[in-house]
């Protein structure tokens, strides 16, 4: 049987780590015309603030109440982002976004939120379920979570623990397995069935309080005055309907394993496997008209660690040849230990990839291009993706900002930029340094291009010079905002070619309009052949 | 009891695949005007000749300047094998004046990879050489050892138009590598080994076919006495040594002369993307024109 453990999170606002615990804290948000209490910290709830309160109420309570709006959206993504943390503990994560508000009415925002962790087969590796759940409260008390927990046989039942069982004393409930769960939910509140505000309190008025209370009562009068969710949510809390819960990450849907009855340990025999798991894979793939973007080889080794082995592909493939070939640089790093008993190989991206039908020409074009993805693949495979690059062009007359390096697999993917653009600009040099050096000039004319100037313990007589292009800088963006760009300086430049005795030519470039008092500052910004 | 359906895959055999091509070519070869009205002569002849290859890879590029081609073998510069250029800033023009030349060779899509240390390299000075950025993957490595590899990778997946890296050194083993792999794969391969000062430094590769020096010379300015500025710079001139030029040993048999030693001036002119040897300063009768100082 399966075993759940869950979480009920309290939010203390946005930034929970930041706020000194003793101050009482709360978040509201606009319900049905009145600013309500979405979630309150354990300091405003000891001065009696209550979720789902009217804010008026609860600074009755206690005037100095501090508040903050609720943002479900950011909410979510902190959970989504703690739910992808909880993913150590086992790759069964679900969110439960909407909780149902502890209980209480209010069955909006994410008061009630919670994590279902199927942990089934997994508490072992954490030393039991005891160890595990410690381990989680612990982790999420420090990164400034109330967190409480429940853990039983089934999801519902979990549920109803986490949120009504625990106490400040004992954050995180456990009942072991093979306990009766109808006796351990009995004395439960209703609102432990996971059941909306108006079943409670039409429950309530019947006299039914507890969960237990529903065991006796008939069940056809139950279902036909509330319909089928109470009979449900009771079933499923108690095991005898099952309950599906879909993970955060989706199973995977390509992936083959090989397991041995000999641990394996030479590069011979990875190798083998490796080629069986290709071959089982990509009739996978192949049945399904898809292609492999991202792969990721696990080898499971006797000492339980797992060696992990990533390779990507520009283009999905299903070429055995090729997808082996990518792994063969990381297999030389792998140590298999003390030997590798199972190795799973999983697509963990896929694009479709239909057969495709050859030109007459026998498809030189396709083929080139496909070949050309393939070369990219192995390449960024041994030197990094970032390594293998493209320039795209980018809609700037500076020239350090006009164009940028992308991962050349990415760019593989958008496909062919416009180079040519709407301006035809004076010609650009084919080596732009990647900083303009400065260096010293001698210009007789302020406004004009240098006579002579001193680069590299070098003197350069000028011969010719063709300019000034003058560039102002982008006066919308952000001063110092040069993330994406080489270093900017937001003064006019005016840029010149000029060509030496030698009959070697330079890009140059003066800082700034001429300034009776401060002398141009003048750089070399790149060389034309 | 219930049908399964398998699905297989088609998997067309390729034997199959080129007999259909052959036939197609065949039937198209005699349907072009020029084969038609002699088809009942000589429809033997034509029958051999439609099992030629469908792709005939071209054995050589024109420079431009007739001067520059004459003096290769090849009759031009030819698209496989490894090829090295030293110099300063002009052997980046000159290559990539080349690499624009050879962009066309393997049906006018296949990309340049570009192998080098630093991040330098401009997309729009590339335009300015016809070369199409789009069309380039820049290989960044952290050594020597890195580039010979990624060129080697790209020479062998015969799937580039050419492939270009900026190396400090070449030790011979690798050198003679990249040369096979650029022959055998039919890609051509270049050596840019520009360095501003030391050029002399430099050991060749000796398993290169044609080691050239290309230097910066002063261009022919368009009109004297007016200002700097006003001057404007000419055309491009470079200083082009042919230092070597060899031929590998399977064109020793079919070609009877190797190139000897040369050079030129020569003028390269970004519009039609020609070289074209500038003739009076070839022997030096005419000296280019000289600023005086500071004027």
């Amino acid at each position: 049987m399966d075993r759940y453990s869950r979480n009920a999170l309290r939010q203390r606002g946005k930034h929970p780590s930041r706020k000194p615990e003793n101050t009482p804290l709360a978040t509201v948000a606009a319900v049905h015309g009145g600013q309500r209490i979405m979630a309150a910290n354990p300091a405003a709830r000891l001065e009696g603030v209550q979720v789902g309160q009217s804010l008026a109420d609860a600074r009755a309570f206690y005037p100095a109440l501090a508040i903050r709006q609720a943002d479900p959206a950011q909410d979510l993504k902190a959970l989504d982002a703690l739910s992808a943390a909880c993913e150590r503990y086992t790759p069964w994560v679900a969110i439960d976004p909407f909780g149902g508000g502890l209980g209480n009415g209010v069955d909006s925002g994410l008061s009630g939120a919670g994590l279902w962790l199927d942990i089934t087969g997994c508490a072992h590796l954490f030393g039991g379920e005891e160890a595990l759940l410690d381990d989680l409260l612990h982790r999420l008390t420090k990164a400034g979570y109330h967190a409480r927990a429940g853990l039983a046989a089934t999801a519902g039942a979990a549920w109803a623990l986490a949120r009504f069982a625990v106490h400040n004393q004992n954050p995180g409930v456990i009942l072991p397995a093979g306990q009766n769960i109808t006796a351990a939910i009995a004395s439960l509140p209703m609102a432990g069935l996971r059941l909306d505000g108006d079943a409670v309190e039409g429950l309530e008025r019947m006299g039914l309080r507890k969960i237990g209370d529903l065991y006796s009562v008939p069940r056809a009068p139950l279902s036909g005055r509330f319909g089928g969710s109470v009979l449900r949510r009771l079933d499923q809390a108690l095991g005898a309907l099952e309950e599906t819960l879909s993970p955060r990450r989706p199973p995977p849907a390509f992936y083959s394993r090989l397991a041995f009855a000999d641990p394996i340990g030479r590069r011979e025999d990875i190798e083998a496997a490796l080629a069986r798991l290709l071959e089982l894979l990509c009739a996978d793939l192949e049945k399904s008209n898809q292609g492999a973007r991202r792969l990721v080889l696990s080898l499971f080794r006797i000492d339980n660690t797992i060696v992990r082995v990533h390779a990507g592909t520009s283009r999905p493939n299903r070429d055995l040849a090729h997808l082996a070939r990518l792994f063969q640089e990381e297999l030389d790093k792998v140590d298999p230990g003390f030997g590798i008993d199972a190795v799973v190989l999983v697509a963990t991206e896929t694009n479709t990839l239909a057969a495709r039908q050859i030109g007459l020409n026998g498809g030189v074009d396709d083929v080139t291009q496909e070949n050309a993805a393939k070369l990219v693949d192995r390449l960024a495979g041994r030197l990094g993706p970032g390594n293998i690059t493209r320039l795209q062009p980018i809609a700037s007359h500076l020239p350090e900002r006009a164009s940028r390096e992308t991962s050349a697999s990415k760019a593989l993917e958008d496909g062919d930029q416009d180079w040519k653009g709407p301006v035809r600009r004076p010609p650009r040099p084919l080596q732009l340094l990647t900083q303009p050096l400065p260096i010293d000039v001698m210009a007789p004319v302020p406004d004009g291009p240098p006579v002579l100037f001193r680069w590299r313990k070098r003197q350069h007589r000028v011969r010719a010079a063709e300019g000034p292009e003058r560039i102002t800088p982008e006066w919308w963006r952000i001063e110092g905002d040069n993330r994406d760009t080489r270093p900017l300086s937001n003064d006019v430049r005016d840029y010149y070619r000029v060509e030496d005795e030698e009959g070697k030519r330079f890009w140059l470039y003066r800082e700034g309009l001429y300034r009776p008092d401060l002398p141009p500052t003048w750089y070399i910004y790149g060389f034309f052949a | 009891m219930s049908a399964t359906v398998i699905q297989t895959p088609f998997r067309p055999d390729p034997g199959v695949l080129q007999d259909l091509r052959n036939q197609i070519q065949a039937i198209e070869r005699h349907a072009s005007p020029k084969s038609l009205g002699t088809g009942q002569d000589n429809g033997d002849q034509s029958a051999a000749d439609a099992f030629a290859p469908v792709v005939v890879p071209q054995d050589a590029v024109s420079l431009g300047a007739p001067e520059i081609d004459a003096a290769l073998p090849w009759n031009g510069f030819p698209t496989r094998g490894l090829h090295e250029v030293f110099g300063d800033a002009a052997a980046h023009g000159f290559s990539a004046a080349l690499l624009a030349r050879l962009a066309g060779t393997r049906g006018g899509s296949a990309p340049i990879l570009w192998c080098q240390h630093g991040r330098d390299l401009c997309g729009q000075g590339l335009m300015a050489y016809g070369i199409d950025p789009n069309r380039v993957i820049i290989v960044h490595g952290k050594n020597d050892t890195d580039i010979l590899w990624a060129m080697e990778e790209g020479l062998r997946s015969a799937c580039l138009s050419a492939v270009i890296g900026q190396l400090y050194r070449v030790p011979p083993i690798a050198g003679r590598r990249l040369q096979l792999a650029a022959e055998e794969n039919g890609t051509t391969g270049l050596l840019l080994r520009a360095t501003p000062g030391k050029t002399q430094t430099q050991a060749p590769t000796a398993a290169a076919l044609t080691r050239w020096r290309v230097l910066s010379a002063p261009s022919i300015t368009p009109a004297q006495g007016l200002g700097l500025a006003q001057r404007g710079l000419g055309k491009p001139n470079w200083h082009l040594e042919l230092q070597r030029c060899r031929l590998s040993a399977a064109e020793g048999k079919q070609l009877e002369s190797a190139g000897r030693p040369q050079s030129w001036q020569v003028e390269w002119c970004d519009e039609t993307g020609d070289l074209s040897v500038v003739p009076g300063l070839r022997d030096g009768s005419v000296q280019p024109q000289r600023l005086k100082a500071a004027g």
